[in-house]
């Protein structure tokens, strides 16, 4: 009896073990789409075309055409208007009706979905012809009904949207959101290929912000039919784009193929495969293993000393600009930071330089602006001293001359913040300053920021369209200041900042950007601007025409990418 | 194997038992001091244990050097501040990432920091944690397992209560206790606690089962002696070789658990650092520089394995039978 | 026989119950409001109200538990906040790949554990013995992630350190995973073992003059490997903790990571959904253990537990 029991366990487990293991792999496919609600057919034609499909083994085979890229976190959706953080798929399937791009070292924007557009003298009138010749994935025709059902789209408050800022200006938008009317007013299709938006006011970046992920344009049949699916199910995300989804294995790796009817020619590329791969050290291994064929090295830093000292890579590094920067807010409702001079103690007791070159291995240049060399207002700033001695005798000032406690936030799962705060707990300790790092989860760490509650934090932001709107709009309107949890206090700021979205003359309207850049930072030390990273990417010698984007952004569209192998 | 003098008494108690009505109070306290004179012969008293650990050490020579080892480890972390020569938090930008040196005996970190003096920091974390919530859990677990083992009303509930908690993989319910009461380590402490008892709770009760239908818990009830001195004075001291071989055997456990939680985020909290947040925090930093990664991962392996090694050898002698 | 393996299971419903409800109450004390967080700034608050209004958010905990009890009872286990998916569709998505994880680890385990528990339960106290015990105690001995990113440095180029795409990627997680276990394996095998030897039939047998090894093989074995069966189905539990553990290190897209993922973006029916499963799982393999010990062993069914 005995023997027969753990004989039949034995069979039972081998068959698990050989059973599970066809299974669990070939599961991928079908797990998906079953989630997404269906058509596991569909997703099996994909996968044939695509040779980096579900059942691939290996994915560095020679001949293998597709590009492999890493992301660290998995995206919730691919749908824009949902999400705010993750547009590397957005940016490969979808369009927008015009793009910015990098023409003769200066970011343009040029035509894509729009062939043709003009503004009204006012700036208050922007009238965008279409092109005739593009197709959705679904073989739907592009009209500017599917304009007008986008924008309507992100408005409708039934949606719960997220990137809802991009269209605000638009005439009736908020109007709509606030569900008070059934439509966006100023958004209207005059026939079938030309399509009109009038804003509330005129807005100087308005087309800018058109080229931003978030305005990608949806096609209203498919859209709708896809209902809480789109941007989930691969099937039923349906965009323009030079690639269209055709397989997500969630928390794995989502597969995009190439779109051959693309209205620009089809791209050289099979496909792109973006794996989830968390951990630095990890992406540096894959890359070495000719498992990843790009690592962005701006958002993996700690392998920056890696590759930069390392001679073999010297032909793989691909710089580029970066359009942002890292800077620390101080919090001017709480204690210490609501004092000036407590901040100006702060932010001269940092030794910027030295943290650059000895955790950043000097691939940047320390800032003292908000406005990123690259963007539009970017000035010479004067600089913010290191001076701890000086740092000293403001907090004597101040009446901290026995020292004072100070609390730094950050999220959990942040080892780079982690590092660096450890670095400035130790530096502030030197001028008397006692700091605690409190580490908390995202949810709540973003709901202590939206609350105005949250302490020194480091932070980034790289631009979303090249205006330095994007950057002091963002930090420094009465509103953001409380949901950035800097709390500034200055009227002025607040009105000038309104007062420039509506100038009309470029070069005042940047010297009223500068003004306010220089009163935040330099007089009144809301912020510490850290650095402004040099973009550097390592990429595999088999891959062609890569370019980092004009923003610095990791997340790029991969259509002009070649592979060589 | 009952000796004379046992049998004789035995034979005493029974007597005493059935006509207990005849005899005053202290002629029946008399008795009862004579059941525990032998009961002690029964028990496992100091000195048993004692020959115990003599026998395990002659014996076995691998818990013998673990003992040992571990008398080291602790001794060097609890006087860390005299041995180590740099502060554990001073952050050296210029000393970061550097090999193992005379000047650095196991290398700095990204911050540069003095690992080998992190380590022995660290220990204290990883020991406290191995240490407290294990007693809390035990004697947590000693109290319900001793109730459900001879109350018999209570036991039904104390047990489900244990089901549930051992329903549960233990890293996935410290994670959830983590989340709902945030990282800090004295929740650690709580959550390893929560965790640990049930296991205990078992192994105290079935030995409570088989105990107190010995005769002399039998007579000692026939005697009139309240339910708790029986539980404390009788039936916990017989527990014993089983309970020191399950706390040896749990601490390895909970500074693993400690060691995990911090991989994942929700344990120890920097700027302090245990062992566990140590092998973690080097993961960015393990290909280019190794050494962040291999001491505190030795650190660990070498005190768990010790315990391990003083656990299966203590079991060995004290609770052949247990497993 | 059948009697007994009904009131078994019948046992583990309250089980069952009392730990949804644990759960249930443990997060519903945690303070913030998980929504509005993962909504984000931009939504209106309406929005979320009525959102809230229809996942039973305002009411109070026992009435979103009876909800929660009534919904889950009909398969439906909620919508994660962060990954915008139904949590029964994520959970059927991610089981697959840990089981075949638990299940290839689990396997290894034996293959490690059980030989070196019998060589060193013969060789009691010899070289062999602490040699082979000391390598299978090393696994439970270190942290699973340490041994992982040793062995993701030491064999990178040669095995896939990252990610579920091939059997291939499977083998470094496993191993992890594997040796782990194999030190529990291991050690009640050598102890289970050497309390068979003692027996009196043993004995007698070596008397009579038998080969050791023949003795071991034919009589020991056979009883010793007993516990050791029913532990192979206990050892799910430790499996599936790994699991997390490994799961993240490894990148495998599998029920452990979904519930890390869930603590750090406090996705809270996700977090439910994820520990309820594992834990339904755990108690189906325990469950399992004590009907297959009782099949084989019909003296424990009178005592009813351990």
């Amino acid at each position: 009896m005995k023997k027969y029991v753990s004989l039949l366990m034995a069979g039972v487990l081998a068959v698990g073990t050989l059973g599970g293991c066809s299974s669990a792999f070939e599961d991928t496919a079908d797990t998906t789409s079953a989630a997404a609600g269906g058509s596991t057919k569909a997703v099996q034609e994909e996968s044939g075309e695509s040779s980096g499909g579900t059942g691939a083994t290996d994915q560095s085979a020679p001949g293998d055409n597709m590009l492999h890229i890493p992301a660290k976190d998995e995206f919730p959706t691919v749908d824009t208007q949902k999400d705010t953080e993750f547009y590397v798929v957005p940016l490969n399937i979808y369009d927008r009706l015009v793009e910015c791009e990098v023409v003769d070292g200066v970011a343009e924007i040029v035509p894509s979905l729009a062939e043709t557009w003009e503004v009204s003298d006012d700036g208050l009138v922007y009238t965008f012809h279409l092109r005739k010749d593009v197709t959705f994935h679904n073989g739907e025709k592009l009209t500017a009904d599917d304009v007008v059902y986008t924008v309507d789209r992100m408005m409708n408050p039934d949606t719960a949207a997220r990137n809802t800022d991009v269209y605000s200006m638009i005439k009736g938008a908020n109007a709509r959101l606030n569900g008070e009317a059934d439509s966006v007013e100023g958004v209207v299709a005059l026939d079938e290929y030309t399509v009109e938006f009038t804003l509330d006011v005129p807005f100087g970046p308005f087309l800018a912000n058109l080229a931003t992920p978030a305005c990608s344009v949806y096609n209203r049949k498919a859209t709708q039919e896809a209902g809480d699916q789109f941007g989930i199910d691969p099937e039923l995300t349906v965009g323009t784009g030079p690639f269209k989804m055709s397989d997500w294995v969630l928390n794995d790796r989502l597969t995009m193929v190439k779109n051959d009817d693309y209205f620009k020619g089809a791209p050289k590329l099979d496909g792109i495969e973006v794996i989830q791969v968390p951990d630095e050290n990890t992406q540096k291994l894959m890359y070495e293993n000719g498992e990843l064929d790009i690592v962005d090295l701006s958002s993996s830093s700690s392998q920056l000393a890696y590759f930069l000292g390392n001679d073999a890579y010297k032909d793989n590094l691909v710089t580029g600009p970066e359009a942002g920067c890292y800077f620390y807010v101080f919090n001017q409702d709480m204690k210490p930071t609501d004092d000036v001079r407590v901040r100006k103690a702060i932010s001269m007791a940092i030794d910027r330089q030295t943290i650059l070159d000895q955790m950043y291995s000097g691939a940047g240049h320390v800032v003292n602006s908000m406005l990123p060399d690259g963007v539009l207002g970017a000035y010479d700033a004067a600089e913010i001293p290191y001076d701890p001695e000086g740092a000293k005798a403001l907090l004597a000032e101040a009446g901290y001359g026995d020292g004072c406690e100070l609390e730094i936030y950050q999220q959990t799962d942040n080892p780079d913040a982690l590092a660096i705060n450890q670095v400035i707990q130790s530096m502030l300790n030197e001028v008397g300053i006692t700091v605690t790092i409190k580490q908390m989860d995202d949810a709540a760490y973003f709901a202590e920021r939206k609350e105005g509650r949250l302490g020194m934090t480091r932070a980034s932001w790289k631009a979303d369209f090249n205006d330095p709107d994007n950057f002091l709009y963002t930090f420094f309107t009465e509103r953001n200041a409380k949901i950035r949890s800097n709390n500034h206090k200055n009227t002025d700021v607040y009105q000038w900042l309104e007062d420039a979205r509506a100038m009309v003359d470029e070069k005042e309207r940047m010297a009223l950007y500068q003004k306010i850049d220089t009163t935040v930072i330099q007089e009144d030390f809301t912020v510490l601007p850290l650095f402004q990273m040099d973009h550097i990417v390592v990429v595999q010698d088999w891959v062609k025409d890569f370019h980092v984007a004009w923003n610095g952004w990791t997340d790029v569209s991969y259509y002009t990418v070649s592979l060589e192998k | 194997m009952a000796s004379f003098e046992q049998a004789a008494s035995l034979a005493a108690r029974r007597a005493v038992d059935g006509v207990k009505d005849k005899f005053s109070p202290e002629e029946r306290a008399e008795a009862v001091r004579r059941i525990e004179e032998e009961e002690l012969n029964y028990l496992p008293g100091p000195d048993t244990i004692k020959e115990k650990l003599i026998r395990m050490c002659r014996e076995n020579k691998a818990a013998a050097l673990s003992a040992g080892i571990l008398a080291v480890m602790a001794a060097a972390i609890i006087f860390a501040d005299k041995l180590a020569v740099y502060d554990p938090n001073a952050v050296n930008l210029m000393e970061r990432l550097l090999p193992p040196s005379k000047a650095h005996w196991c290398g700095t970190d990204d911050l540069g920091r003095d690992i080998f003096t992190r380590i022995l920091y660290g220990g204290r974390v990883s020991l406290l944690v191995g240490v407290i919530p294990t007693t809390i859990s035990m004697v947590i677990g000693i109290i319900l397992g001793m109730i459900s083992g001879y109350i018999r009303q209570l036991e039904a509930v104390i047990m489900r209560l244990a089901d549930i908690v051992l329903a549960f993989p233990s890293i996935v319910l410290a994670m959830v206790v983590m989340y709902t009461l945030g990282a800090t380590t004295t929740n650690i402490f709580i959550a390893l606690s929560m965790i640990g008892w049930a296991k205990t709770a078992r192994v105290v009760r079935s030995q409570t089962l088989s105990i107190r239908e010995q005769e002399f818990v039998e007579a000692a009830r026939g005697m009139g002696v309240k339910k708790w001195t029986i539980m404390f004075r009788h039936i916990l001291p017989n527990c014993l070789p089983s309970l020191i071989v399950l706390f040896t055997l749990n601490i390895p456990d909970a500074i693993l658990s400690e060691a995990n939680l911090s991989f994942l985020g929700v344990g120890t909290q920097p700027p302090d650092s245990s062992w566990g947040l140590m092998v973690s925090q080097a993961r960015t930093f393990a290909q280019s520089s190794p050494w962040m990664l291999i001491f505190p991962s030795l650190a660990i392996l070498i005190m768990v394995l010790a315990l391990n090694f003083l656990g299966d050898g203590l079991r060995d002698v004290m609770d052949p039978h247990g497993r | 026989m059948l009697k007994y393996i009904i009131k078994r299971i019948l046992v583990t419903i309250p089980v069952l119950i009392g730990v949804v409800f644990l759960i249930f109450v443990m997060l519903s004390v945690v303070p913030g409001d998980p929504l509005t967080v993962m909504m984000g700034e931009k939504v209106k608050v309406d929005v979320i109200e009525r959102l809230s209004q229809s996942m039973h958010l305002n009411d109070p905990w026992y009435v979103r538990f009876v909800w929660y009890l009534w919904d889950a009872f009909h398969g439906d286990f909620g919508t994660s906040y962060k990954l915008m998916r139904s949590v029964s569709s994520l959970i059927a998505g991610a089981f697959p790949k840990t089981l075949m994880l638990a299940v290839t680890a689990a396997a290894l385990s034996w293959v490690i554990g059980i030989p070196a528990g019998i060589i060193s339960a013969v060789k009691k106290n010899s070289l062999a013995d602490h040699l082979f015990m000391g390598f299978a105690l090393c696994g439970v001995s270190i942290p699973a992630f340490s041994v992982g990113m040793i062995l993701q440095n030491l064999f990178n180029g040669i095995l896939p350190v990252s990610g579920f795409a091939s059997p291939r990627h499977l083998i470094l997680p496993a191993l992890v995973l594997g040796w782990n276990a194999a030190g529990t394996i291991a050690r009640l095998t050598r102890s289970s073992l050497l309390e068979v030897l003692e027996d009196d039939y043993i004995r007698t047998a070596r008397a009579k003059g038998l080969a050791p090894v023949p003795v071991i093989l034919s009589h020991a074995l056979k009883n010793s490997l007993l516990p050791v069966i029913t532990m192979m189905a206990i050892q799910i539990s430790s499996l599936l903790s790994g699991a997390v553990i490994t799961e993240t290190l490894f990148s495998i897209p599998g029920v452990g990571r979904l519930a890390v993922d869930a603590i750090n973006s406090r996705d809270m029916p996700l977090l439910q959904g994820t520990v309820i499963f594992t834990t339904a799982v755990i108690i189906a393999g325990n469950l399992a253990a004590d009907i297959l010990y009782s099949v084989v062993d019909p003296r424990i069914r009178v005592e009813g537990g351990k």
